[in-house]
């Protein structure tokens, strides 16, 4: 079907509700119309309020938790205490007030930033609520599963000191 | 992520993911309007419900990183779901938002989409999506963009 049979098929609104058209400008309407765009943006970004910024910063991180946790392959340095430590620096907090604010010891942030400590399930639920669920508590959950996943997989100590608490192991092979 | 049952009124999670090469199988001209194996180069997205494999809708966009901005190229939704006999509402918007996602997940607050709209239908973009005019160029960034994650749930 050809673009035309379609503009007489559908009414405008329901062609913008299905399609963007493949749209060709000359060089020079397209040098003009990138000035304009680029005009247009300056004055957007001037009208942004802090609250604004805030809101897509913390937009922003949940997006790259939501990537990183479903889809990327498990990297050490993008850990809980690191995103964590992205959402305190998008709120230009010192750690003493942030913990004060999810009623934990400074201590206790302090570890779970530095790999030292695993967050509980409670401190998951006030981030969901600290964020005003813009980051919900599944999305940390999903983070911290990925590294509890890629701990189980790995982690040979482990298995070897449990390994003198089991008895009568089933002998099965092909 | 939901688009809405157009008869039940039921809503539906989706997911927007990239085009794989066994998908093209099935994306013909006479459901997906554009011969969309000519933009394999491209990251070409599908919308398909979580529970089904059938794709909804399509579209392809540019990243153009030093201007921290996404052009959509092109958007079809599936025949079925075109004009008033259409199976599901939201299929466009959760496909332009998904774009809004990418674009605010790199460039944060300078975060833009934009597109180049047939003349005759840029009122209805700019309605719909309330999206920002630049003369030939119709654009989301700030406050717009952000209402369109909100509005579509990503």
């Amino acid at each position: 079907m050809k673009t035309k049979k379609l503009i007489d098929k559908y009414t405008a609104t329901e062609l913008a509700d299905s399609f963007v058209f493949r749209t060709k400008l000359t060089d020079k309407e397209k040098k003009e119309s990138d000035m304009q765009l680029k005009e247009m943006r300056a004055k957007v970004q001037q009208g942004i309020t802090p609250k604004q910024q805030l809101l897509s910063r913390i937009m922003q991180l949940k997006y790259q938790i939501e990537d990183y946790s479903n889809n990327a392959p498990y990297d050490i340095n993008r850990s809980f205490g690191f995103f964590l430590r992205e959402y305190l620096k998008s709120l230009n907090k010192k750690n003493k007030d942030f913990a004060s604010d999810l009623d934990i010891n400074e201590t206790e942030l302090s570890q779970i930033l530095n790999k030292h400590r695993t967050p509980s399930e409670k401190l998951i639920i006030r981030l969901e609520i600290h964020s005003n669920k813009a980051i919900p508590a599944i999305t940390w959950f999903r983070l911290l599963e990925k590294e509890r996943e890629h701990q189980i997989l790995t982690d040979n100590v482990i298995r070897k000191n449990e390994s003198k608490h089991v008895k009568n192991r089933l002998q099965l092979s092909i | 992520m939901f688009i809405i049952e157009k008869a039940t009124g039921k809503k539906h999670k989706v997911i927007v993911e990239p085009v794989i090469n066994e998908d093209y199988k099935t994306i013909t001209k006479s459901k997906y309007f554009f011969d969309w194996k000519t933009e394999k180069k491209y990251n070409v997205y599908k919308l398909r419900r979580r529970d089904n494999d059938s794709i909804l809708g399509l579209m392809f966009f540019i990243d153009y990183a030093e201007e921290k901005r996404i052009e959509i190229k092109l958007l079809a939704v599936s025949k079925d779901n075109r004009g008033v006999d259409k199976h599901y509402e939201r299929i466009a918007g959760t496909l332009i938002g998904f774009a809004c996602r990418e674009a605010l997940k790199h460039y944060g607050i300078e975060a833009c989409v934009s597109l180049v709209p047939k003349t005759e239908l840029k009122e209805h973009y700019i309605t719909k999506y309330e999206m920002l005019d630049a003369g030939k160029q119709i654009f989301l960034e700030g406050l717009p963009l952000l209402k369109m994650l909100n509005n579509y749930e990503l």
